[in-house]
């Protein structure tokens, strides 16, 4: 008798506790605390886009300065996977698994997230904002992943409709990059140009490694293009402007968002991107929005290291970050993970330094539930 | 250092009890380490375990051998392609697409070794490292690999097991490891290794003998590339997606470093250069969070660096470890071990 009382004297205290860690303690939130995660290049290929993730950890420092969000501190972990999926996926795990994440945030590069959509969606942990616009991040919509990034795929299409039916252009081709990221361009393209019964002229596909981009240009100029489409990395758009001016080619040229760094532009190609319109997913580094103001001199002024540049790449990790700040906000002291994307879902026309952010309740069906930044081409 | 003093004691596994009793622990330590330890050093076992098989395929070709390859991350994609496809596209279950794909990468690597019937040294070299960037390009071309868009890797399931968290993943990796190192270890006490060692130390002398050089030759890139072959297929379901950008030239120089750090012509060597570079390569980075090593490094690359320089830090430091190596002993870890060996063979005395 005395045994069995026992054990069930046990067994409910362990309910009871069980319970009590299961409503009170969140992963990676203390009272005073909340652990965020974010991966991005330091070193490697892509390490022009470690900006990305500096520019979050400023941000989250002005956050701090000011007195955090409801009393707690946001403390960011951040480090470097030289954009190699298999260290993306080992510093994701011992994060995690360490420490311990509320939520991750940003993370640069399509092949780096991919390797670790898979662990944190099976774990129900929220991702907020993955630094590449691309289609698999919504395709299928999970329920815990948040995108921001523009599809590049309606970059193309807004450009197109501006193109044919502000300014007139009868002709359109397109260079791209032979990936993910180009393709979507040219279906964007595509679509949009059928929509006024139009084909493209000309659709010229690069190479990563690709350095002379005489033929593609060729092909452009054949094509008769008067408005033409740079689906590239940034070198290319750059390659390509520079030859058609030297080859007396002179079309419209229109760019993504990943081209759009004005002044990085117009410096590495001593000027010749004058002149060329390009989607972006944020305001302008000179830009007199209140808030970008207040970025610069409280975030990037403060707290970002001496050589850093207050780039597109560098307020980008404010960008992609401001919608999980606003969610966590609007959770007040009672930070859970299924409250904050309760929150983020309650998001409609949030505003930013990017375009209206807004999310809708999660349906498997509509991939758009979870697309940020999705507006209308017209947007 | 042992002398031999007949065949069979070359060729047999265990060369006393004390190897025995150290092989027996080595397998009880494989089999608990998983629950010893945090997931994520189970995910970095895994790691290290395909970079074992790697590395000990290769040491077939470079260390004994006497070939070269700056190449291997083809090999390396072949199989994670190839498994990954078969599962997908063709339906053959986890075993003999891994096994199929790693075939299909012995098969290039068969190709691979016709040219260097002709060529040597630097110029194996250059035709290796070629075949390596161009795998991946005509990869990124077809559409039926995924383009440049990548693969989803399917579940993994092994009859009714179902392989889905890293510790169940972790026991599928080893066996397949100790099975592959085994393997290549007998192979080089046979026959085989023996002409391979012959090729390596005097290639005209080794024909003299009645080497066949063609087979031989294209038959240690054959080798070389299945064991690789393996390891990419199981690659791919480390990170349950690949794409051809992954299977860069630093991978297969990554691999190259490992065999000759730890040790070239040696299977222990290669097993503890895997690990110790693999273990370099994810942990690095840590090293910043390190007590008073961390800040002094920190400071330091801001001096002489631009911002990015905190975390180029971790590659001057690996780059610096392999060069101390390299410099002090040339024979790799396997050397070092060696010469603890000797000196204290006649201990206590």
């Amino acid at each position: 008798m005395r045994s069995s009382g026992f054990k069930l004297a046990a067994a409910v205290s362990a309910l009871v506790l069980g319970l009590a860690f299961g409503v009170w303690a969140e992963e990676g939130v203390t009272d005073t605390e909340i652990h965020i995660g974010q991966w991005g290049p330091q070193t490697g290929p892509a390490a022009a886009w470690g900006s990305v993730a500096r520019g979050t950890d400023a941000y989250f420092k002005m956050i701090n300065a000011e007195g955090g969000i409801h009393g707690r501190k946001l403390i960011h972990h951040m480090f470097d996977d030289a954009y190699n999926p298999a260290k993306t996926l080992a510093g994701v795990k011992e994060l995690q698994e360490g420490t311990g994440m509320f939520a991750w945030v940003s993370g640069v590069g399509t092949a780096p997230g991919l390797a670790v959509k898979d662990y944190l969606m099976e774990r129900k942990i929220p991702w907020v904002g993955p630094s590449a616009g691309s289609l698999h991040w919504i395709t299928p919509p999970e329920k815990y992943l948040f995108a921001v990034y523009p599809l590049y795929y309606i970059e193309a299409k807004a450009l197109v409709r501006y193109g044919v039916e502000k300014m007139g252009f009868k002709k359109v081709a397109i260079i791209y990059q032979n990936d993910d990221y180009g393709k979507n361009g040219v279906k964007g393209a595509k679509e949009e140009l059928a929509e006024h019964n139009m084909k493209l002229v000309a659709e010229v596909p690069v190479n990563l490694t690709d350095s002379d981009l005489k033929p593609h240009v060729m092909k452009l100029k054949n094509s008769g293009a008067d408005m033409v489409l740079l689906w590239t990395s940034p070198k290319h758009a750059v390659i390509t402007v520079g030859t058609s001016k030297a080859m007396q080619f002179s079309p419209q040229f229109m760019s993504t968002s990943t081209c759009s760094d004005f002044p990085l532009m117009m410096h590495i190609s001593k000027g010749l991107w004058e002149g060329v319109i390009a989607a972006t997913f944020a305001e302008l580094p000179d830009s007199p929005h209140p808030l970008m103001q207040k970025y610069k001199k409280d975030a990037f002024e403060k707290f970002a290291a001496k050589d850093e540049r207050w780039g597109l790449f560098f307020y980008a990790g404010i960008v992609f970050a401001e919608p999980l700040v606003e969610g966590i906000k609007r959770c007040g002291k009672d930070l859970t993970r299924e409250r904050l994307v309760k929150e983020l879902e309650g998001l409609k026309d949030f505003q930013g330094i990017s375009g209206k952010i807004g999310y809708k309740p999660f349906d498997p069906n509509d991939p758009s539930c979870r697309q940020g930044q999705n507006h209308s081409p017209d947007g | 250092m042992d002398m031999k003093r007949d065949y069979y004691e070359d060729i047999r596994f265990f060369t006393s009890g004390v190897t025995v009793f150290w092989f027996v622990v080595l397998i009880v330590f494989l089999s608990a380490f998983p629950f010893l330890v945090k997931n994520y050093y189970v995910y970095v076992a895994n790691y290290m375990a395909i970079n074992v098989i790697v590395a000990v395929g290769l040491n077939i070709l470079v260390g004994y051998t006497g070939q070269i390859s700056l190449g291997h991350a083809g090999f390396f994609a072949i199989g994670a392609y190839g498994t990954v496809t078969l599962m997908t596209s063709a339906h053959v279950p986890f075993l003999p697409a891994l096994f199929l794909a790693a075939g299909t990468a012995a098969f290039f690597g068969f190709l691979l070794g016709l040219p260097a019937l002709r060529l040597e040294g630097p110029y194996l070299a250059i035709v290796t490292l070629g075949f390596g960037l161009t795998v991946t390009q005509v990869i990124g071309k077809l559409d039926f690999f995924g383009g440049r868009q990548g693969l989803h890797a399917p579940d993994l399931v092994i009859g009714s097991w179902n392989l889905d968290t890293d510790r169940e993943f972790y026991y599928l990796v080893m066996v397949i490891t100790v099975v592959m190192v085994v393997a290549v270890r007998n192979i080089i006490k046979t026959r085989v290794g023996r002409a391979f060692i012959a090729i390596r130390d005097a290639d005209i002398a080794a024909e003299a003998m009645g080497v066949n050089l063609v087979v031989f030759k294209t038959l240690a890139f054959a080798l070389s590339a299945f064991c690789t072959g393996i390891a990419g297929g199981l690659y791919a379901f480390v990170l349950r997606f690949i794409e051809p950008e992954i299977f860069t030239l630093l991978m297969s120089i990554m691999f190259l470093a490992m065999v000759v750090v730890g040790g070239l012509g040696s299977i222990m060597g290669s097993i503890t250069g895997a690990c110790l570079l693999s273990w370099m390569d994810l942990q690095l980075r840590n090293i910043l969070s390190f007590p008073h090593v961390g800040t002094w490094l920190e400071s330091l690359s801001r001096m002489y660096f631009s911002i990015t320089g905190v975390s180029n830090i971790q590659f001057i430091l690996f780059g610096g470890i392999m060069i101390a190596i390299m410099l002090f002993e040339p024979l790799g870890i396997f050397g070092i071990w060696i010469r603890t060996k000797k000196y204290w063979k006649t201990w206590p005395f």
